[in-house]
């Protein structure tokens, strides 16, 4: 589903280059959980970044679903990352004036998807997430796990190739971020490729794999029994 | 393009900022509202001078003689100079192409008595041509025809307050009035738009009127109209061609302004329409700078709900949204903003000029209003002016990165 070649990455910062990711090299099968974990600075959110298309790499290679992603304008990159990837946020990113389902529906909106059919998969996937009867409420009256499985069901809407979270579980407690996890552990059952990006070793132990970055190489790379996260709700 | 989500977002972004909005709105509404009525008011004062001269037929030249001031082909200054009835055969024979009317103009002054009632008025002797020059409005009886002209007849035409004043309540048509003794049949009575002392005048036959007073063929003035295709350049090239033959054939040095004088209404109206004109583009220039500084408004706070909505339109951008739909946002809810407060200052301006515009004429201004076109003008004005005052904001909103979506840890 991903391949990535000796990608590399560095930002100018005046007159010195920050090399931020130094040849990184991983495939990343259909169907897998994998968990990409490393401290601050590591270069983990730079490749969350290069992976969802929001930023572009100096070399190396980039291929989604057999497609190359390189030479990307806005226009292109908008309409790559609305096609291929979901994204869930830390802080959930949900537009406040708008419902739960007008949320889970905006990116079907930007797919042009007709007002009706958007309707009904934005009630289908807010139902895959258990909150089918929060429909009409606005953001401002859910909780934080509320939040994170709306925007989960708004990654999901686009039926992603790949569903990208960036510490999804970063802003809520233990016991809503073990709810989250075991909602992308079921999503992941049915078939769909996950990456997440965290730092804590809980949830990283809840993936099938990880991945762990230091000062922008991959010190490790191996497959893990998978915790489920059900057994903690 | 206008669906119904584009809707939903304008409305959240005015309603979470509603005195924000308001306050921008209004300068722009402000702004049109002043520029119509600037507007309004030039073409009142158009309306004002252009119902001065309505009485007068607008393509009419007036030829009067004088006293000469200068020696001149071999005359002495002081001569007097008469028109004559020649004079009128002489220019239908001279500029037969440039001529539409022409009526020469004795002017006498005359008690009038009927029964008991006497008055004092002017009487002006003309061809029945003068009718069409003055643009005379008969409204009982009829205008002076050639038949009375011919038989010199004693006949009459009056103006609205001589027949108030003599004939109080009878009908003048047909009567027998006296004009310093000697008894004139009234043919018809007029009224006229320009004003009332216009309608203590009378009209009679010139032939009568010379034949009268010593059987002369002395006229004190000619009043004439050109062709009414004529544009302003042929209309003043005509009558410089009229003045130089007349001054030709009474021998007047050409600088002598007593000897002979032309009044031709087209120069006042060339002034008028340059000074108008002058003060149209003015009031365009004002009023567009006043809503200019609308549309800086509507930019500013363009700007600032971008500012504040940048991590919303990162996400939209992550989720897929092109830069494009972004722009078409911006530009919609600013073009939106701008139009619906500029049609609120349209509606007001245009709605006090409907209800009190009529109700004005004083002296040079009258009814000032706004013509569809100007409408028109201001709607196209508006909608530009919000797609002006959006464009900035959009580019900047177009070029948020969805990076920064992502890194609010």
């Amino acid at each position: 589903m991903i391949q990535i070649k000796d990608l590399h990455k560095s930002y100018k910062m005046g007159k010195n280059s920050l090399h931020v990711l130094k040849g990184i090299n991983f495939n990343v099968e259909e169907g897998e959980l994998v968990a990409i974990m490393g401290s601050s600075g590591s270069g983990k959110s730079t490749l969350l970044n290069i992976l969802g298309m929001l930023d572009s790499s100096d070399s190396g290679e980039y291929i989604l679903d057999n497609v190359p992603i390189k030479d990307l304008n806005e226009t292109k990159a908008a309409r790559y990352r609305n096609k291929f990837l979901g994204f869930v946020f830390q802080s959930f990113n949900l537009i406040n004036y708008k419902s739960a389902a007008e949320n889970v529906a905006l990116p079907l909106y930007y797919q042009k998807v007709p007002r009706k059919e958007r309707q009904e998969k934005s009630l289908k996937y807010l139902e895959q997430v258990g909150l089918k009867e929060w429909a009409g409420h606005l953001p401002s009256e859910l909780s934080g796990g509320q939040k994170q499985r709306v925007a989960i069901a708004r990654a999901l809407a686009a039926e992603p190739k790949v569903l990208l979270a960036d510490e999804p579980t970063g802003a809520l407690d233990s016991k809503t971020s073990y709810e989250v996890m075991d909602l992308i552990q079921k999503i992941n059952d049915q078939g769909n490729t996950i990456l997440i990006v965290t730092h804590e070793p809980d949830i990283a132990d809840m993936c099938k794999r990880i991945v762990h970055l230091k000062d922008g190489v991959i010190i490790e790379d191996k497959k893990i029994e998978q915790i489920r996260a059900e057994q903690y709700v | 393009m206008f669906d119904r989500d584009i809707w939903q977002e304008i409305y959240h972004s005015i309603s979470n900022n509603k005195l924000r909005t308001f306050l921008t709105g209004f300068s722009v509404g402000w702004g049109i509202f002043i520029l119509v009525l600037l507007l309004a008011s030039v073409k009142g004062m158009q309306n004002g001078f252009t119902l001065q001269f309505s009485d007068d037929a607008t393509n009419s030249i007036f030829l009067r003689t004088g006293t000469t001031s200068l020696a001149y082909g071999g005359f002495e200054a002081g001569r007097r100079i008469q028109l004559t009835n020649d004079d009128i055969e002489y220019i239908k024979r001279s500029f037969p192409k440039d001529l539409e009317y022409i009526s020469p103009r004795v002017y006498q002054n005359t008690s009038a008595r009927y029964k008991s009632e006497t008055g004092s008025y002017n009487i002006q002797a003309v061809y029945p041509d003068h009718q069409a020059i003055e643009k005379t409005i008969v409204n009982k009886g009829r205008f002076i025809n050639i038949n009375d002209l011919v038989n010199a007849s004693k006949v009459a035409v009056i103006g609205r307050k001589v027949e108030e004043d003599l004939f109080k309540n009878e009908d003048a048509i047909g009567k027998f009035v006296e004009f310093n003794g000697l008894p004139f049949r009234v043919i018809g009575t007029f009224t006229d738009d320009g004003d009332d002392n216009a309608e203590r005048n009378i009209y009679a036959p010139t032939s009568t009127y010379q034949k009268m007073y010593g059987q002369t063929d002395h006229i004190d003035q000619i009043a004439l109209t050109y062709n009414p295709n004529y544009d302003l350049t042929e209309a003043l090239a005509f009558s410089d061609r009229l003045e130089s033959v007349f001054r030709r054939r009474y021998n007047i040095a050409p600088q002598d302004q007593a000897g002979i004088r032309i009044f031709n209404y087209a120069e006042v109206f060339e002034d008028i329409s340059n000074f108008t004109g002058g003060l149209d583009i003015a009031v365009i220039i004002v009023g567009l700078l006043i809503l200019l500084s609308g549309i800086v408004g509507i930019g500013n706070i363009m700007v600032f709900i971008i500012k504040e909505r940048t991590k919303e339109i990162g996400v939209r951008k992550a989720l897929g949204a092109e830069p494009w739909s972004i722009i078409k946002l911006v530009l919609f809810e600013s073009v939106f903003i701008t139009a619906l407060s500029g049609f609120i200052g349209l509606g007001i301006a245009t709605g006090l000029l409907a209800a009190i515009g009529p109700s004005i004429k004083t002296g040079a201004f009258a009814n000032p209003s706004v013509s569809m076109s100007m409408v028109i003008t201001a709607t196209i004005i508006l909608i530009v002016a919000g797609v002006l005052a959006g464009l900035i904001p959009a580019m900047k909103a177009a070029k948020v990165k969805p990076i920064v979506a992502l890194t609010d840890k």
